[in-house]
């Protein structure tokens, strides 16, 4: 037994207890340690550094053998998966499963739906052929239709509209098996790469855009993103803030071990759109651009704050895959790492977001406010989590992003470059509003009593936002990963050191620039705190109104329509017209659904069993 | 690459930028004053102004975030100054470049728009709404431009930028390589210091619906520190990028108080913008150029 047939099975007996023992008062201690354990048997397996591991089970089904291995990229995704597994099921185990069974939800639905998430995702980053890719995107994709749709009503309609793209999603990707079966004769990773070269640029195209289509469904990349958001944010806590930190990556995983680590770049470079300009790779990483700024801007438009941070978590996918398409050592490095500060950072938003639902029993940025004098830790969690999803220094958010600034500068990729920074700046306008609408401004007088998020939700908030501080400070630990990750995909290796990146043309050192901006808070603080009469604290109503009295019951906080001015400009430039386009599929498929209905319906059932007999006994003679 | 840093610069960095600052900001009133026939303010003026507003009695704070908005908005720019070089002193500008520069300078503003929010004013709200959307528009314009400078330069290490400018004089300026960019830089400069037309989220005719509304005191003492600072930052990235920096001293003040006078002199021609008229404008004119002059560039 090797260690990656130890992580497996530790990660099926956390499925297990949980489908046995959910019920039980101290499920949710319990899996937490079973989460712990999964954690240490992934790291146990030493596949980051070393060499990669094989699982010593090989099932074969029709004749071709399925097997598992686990190798660096692996480890990085199941070590985001676990560890997003462990936090998720720490912040859920305590006070918000108390609440949750109090609302008459299911608690056992609950910790099997994110154990089953766990296990097949980790059973996913270890396929080692198609077959198994296949067969751990299918388990994925109900596991994942398992955790949204357990909250029921919209969330469960939400859940049906994610499984109807995953379906699509997977046709495609088995058309491309078969199509892989038919061309190389096995569906074994080897023998298809070495098959690649041979292969010719019409194959390779039906090839990859069946693969890349079928991948970019579960990654939300635009124009399949629409199932995302409200799935993600209909979803109960805890696993809200699973999915948003790991699950869509699953696309992105398999992506990059197809694009990258089987086609290569200097082939997708050469792959060109006929009668265009353009490169394959080029498509992809204006794909990318495009993920990037559509969604975040559809997110600045958002009053709910899982909707708004449900948003951005799609558009956060395209820096990774921007990254990663841009090829060369520092970009494939930013966008893998960004894969890691990505997870970190919304998983602390949401839980802060989570946290404050589950005092005030809403997210509607419209109906919050003032909520720092009352939760002053989940005012900095989310504030650390602005600052690292606005890709701000010096959290870490910051530094993938400016390694993927850097390898667009380094390319010659201005436009590029450009509609990565629109994104950043909307999304710096977005978080602000939603820090703004929920913990700054008025208190409401229903708010009053608010007290801080309980201890067992704290925990995991405060050990992220310690992650995104120290990732930031000194980045050298994360790039650390994503460099042994391209040293062993044979891609070029980042330069780096424990505060950044090394670069004669402009290197990038945290631990300076950290050190610095601290200094200067300091200097800051002394200047303010320091000079100058003591200042006196009024309460929130003792303000400038106008000369208008105010009072208690009156709304005193600037919260709709919070970008007014823009939003006049630019308002009428939002069409929807990805959502058109979906209700254009749908409504083309329900015509076809009422015209076989209507010929079923209208026509002698007879004379179909007659047509059907003609035609066996055609095909038979 | 191990390059020392200086931890004495350091420390004189931020103080010569206050230093200079408070001399822009003088400046900048004298000029308003002469176009519009008055004799204007003392040379100390804005060190009295910085002390009578710490000094005063009435310090009203809206609560721990009202305080620490404006401790960011003066750390986060004492922090980003020492990315700029500076004649004989290169500070962290090796450890950090152009696109960290960029970012930097967005912590004083979010610092200053936490801070406004907690005062639980809807006007300051509303003024901070438009200075971000504001910084949206301007932004696109300066990131072009910064692209094109790093990309003309092959770095984002401004103290190389700056080398490069001053290996040829005048003819290697960023200003001769590409004048379009430098009509882009020096329009998005006018938002960027808040200036006529394009000032309407801190306009003193705007103070009941602006950010300011709730600042009084030291808090607005603070500001005024930060304005110092933004002036200094704003003029001497425009120097390095674009006028080949200060080869001493006396060049770079030179330099620097004449790309901080032109905002002030166009300021007066102009009524005031819309933000939304502000965004249309910015996003057409400058932008244009900018791209106009990036695709020389790549060409």
């Amino acid at each position: 037994m090797t260690s990656l047939d130890t992580l497996f099975l530790v990660s099926a007996a956390t499925l297990l207890v949980a489908l046995l023992a959910g019920r039980h008062r101290l499920a949710g201690p319990v899996l937490v340690l079973l989460y712990l354990a999964q954690f240490w048997a992934l790291i146990n397996t030493g596949t980051l550094y070393g060499d990669p591991v094989d699982s010593s089970w090989v099932i074969t089904v029709l004749d071709q053998p399925m097997n598992w291995r686990y190798d660096a990229l692996s480890w990085l995704f199941a070590m985001v998966t676990i560890g997003a597994g462990v936090l998720a099921s720490l912040y859920g185990a305590g006070a918000w499963m108390e609440k949750y069974l109090a609302t008459g939800r299911s608690g056992h639905a609950f910790h099997v739906a994110l154990a089953a998430n766990v296990f097949s995702m980790v059973l996913l980053v270890g396929a080692a052929d198609f077959l198994t890719l296949f067969l751990g995107w299918e388990l994925v994709s109900w596991a994942s239709f398992l955790l949204m749709a357990i909250a029921g009503g919209i969330a469960a309609k939400a859940a049906m509209r994610y499984l109807t793209y995953a379906f699509s999603g997977a046709m495609a990707i088995l058309g491309a098996m078969a199509l892989i079966y038919a061309e190389v004769g096995s569906l074994e990773y080897q023998p298809f790469i070495e098959a690649i070269p041979t292969l010719g640029n019409g194959q390779l195209w039906a090839l990859l855009l069946m693969l890349g289509g079928g991948f970019a469904v579960k990654m939300g990349l635009i124009p399949f993103h629409l199932w995302q958001v409200q799935a993600y944010a209909e979803t109960p806590g805890p696993g809200s803030a699973f999915l948003g930190a790991i699950s869509a990556r699953m696309g992105l995983y398999a992506l990059i071990i197809v694009l990258i680590g089987m086609v290569g770049i200097a082939r997708l470079v050469q792959l060109e759109i006929p009668y265009t300009f353009l490169s394959s790779r080029e498509l992809l990483a204006w794909i990318a651009a495009f993920t990037i700024i559509f969604p975040t801007y559809t997110a600045l438009q958002q009053h709910d704050a899982r909707y708004l941070l449900a948003w951005h978590g799609v558009g956060q996918g395209g820096y990774m895959l921007l990254g990663i398409a841009v090829g060369n050592a520092v970009g494939t490095a930013g966008g893998l790492l960004h894969i890691f500060n990505h997870a970190i950072t919304q998983a602390a938003l949401l839980m802060a977001v989570f946290a404050v639902m589950y005092r005030t029993g809403t997210t509607d940025l419209n109906k919050l406010g003032g909520l720092v004098t009352r939760m002053p830790l989940s005012f900095l969690v989310l504030l650390f989590g602005i600052i690292s999803l606005a890709g701000i220094p010096p959290m870490a958010g910051f530094v993938s992003k400016w390694m993927v600034y850097r390898s667009l500068l380094t390319e010659g990729m201005p436009l590029l470059f450009v509609a990565s920074v629109i994104g950043t700046l909307g999304t710096i306008l977005s978080v602000y509003k939603l820090i703004h609408n929920m913990f700054l401004g008025q208190l409401r007088v229903e708010h009053e009593d608010v007290r801080e998020a309980p201890l067992s939700m704290l925990v995991p908030m405060l050990v992220l936002a310690v992650l995104m501080f120290v990732m930031g400070f000194m980045p050298g630990l994360s790039i650390s990963w994503v460099a042994a990750i391209q040293a062993q995909m044979g891609l070029p290796v980042v330069d780096y050191h424990l505060g950044g990146i090394n670069d004669p043309r402009g290197a990038l050192d945290m631990i300076w620039i950290v050190g610095v901006l601290m200094a200067g808070f300091g200097v800051g603080a002394l200047v303010f705190f320091g000079l100058g009469g003591r200042s006196k604290r009024v309460h929130q109503l003792d303000n400038y109104a106008g000369g208008h009295f105010l009072y208690a019951e009156n709304r005193y906080h600037y919260t709709d329509n919070f970008y007014a001015g823009l939003m006049h400009l630019v308002g009428s430039w939002y069409r929807g017209s990805f959502a058109w386009l979906e209700r254009a599929l749908v409504s083309c498929v329900d015509f076809m659904a009422y015209g076989a209905n209507g010929l079923y319906r209208f026509v002698q059932p007879m004379l179909f069993v007659l047509v059907a007999a003609v035609a066996v006994a055609a095909w038979a003679v | 690459m191990e390059s020392q840093v200086n931890l004495v610069d350091l420390v004189l960095m931020p103080l010569i930028a206050f230093i200079v600052g408070m001399l822009m900001v003088l400046l900048m009133r004298k000029i308003a004053a002469r176009l519009q026939r008055r004799i204007g303010p003392p040379f100390f003026q804005p060190l009295y102004d910085i002390v009578k507003l710490h000094g005063k009695q009435t310090q009203i704070s809206h609560g721990l975030i009202h305080e620490i908005g404006i401790v960011m908005a003066i750390g986060g720019y004492v922090a980003a100054v020492t990315l700029l070089p500076v004649p004989g002193m290169n500070g962290i500008a090796e450890k950090g470049g152009l696109i960290a520069l960029a970012y930097m300078l967005m912590i004083p503003s979010l610092g200053l728009a936490l801070g406004v929010g907690q005062c639980a004013n809807p006007n300051g709200s509303i003024g901070i709404s438009r200075a971000l959307t504001a910084m949206l528009a301007y932004d696109i314009p300066f990131i072009i431009v910064v692209f094109g400078v790093a990309f003309m330069f092959g770095s984002t290490n401004l103290v190389q930028i700056i080398a490069e400018q001053q290996a040829g004089g005048i003819a290697t300026w960023g200003i001769v390589q590409s004048p379009l960019l430098a009509i882009a830089g020096l329009f998005g400069l006018q938002a960027m210091l808040g200036k006529q037309p394009f000032e309407i989220y801190i306009a003193p005719a705007e103070i009941a619906t602006g950010p300011m509304v709730e600042m009084g005191g030291k808090f607005l003492g603070g500001l005024f520190v930060m304005q110092c600072f933004q002036l200094y930052a704003a003029s001497v990235l425009y120097t390095s990028l674009f006028l080949g920096g200060g080869e001493n001293w006396i060049t770079f003040l030179l330099k620097t108080l004449f790309v901080v006078e032109i905002p002030m002199v166009i300021a007066f021609l102009f009524p005031r913008y819309r933000t939304e008229d502000v965004v249309r404008l910015v996003w057409k004119w400058p932008t244009l150029i900018a791209l106009l002059g990036l695709a020389f560039l790549m060409h």
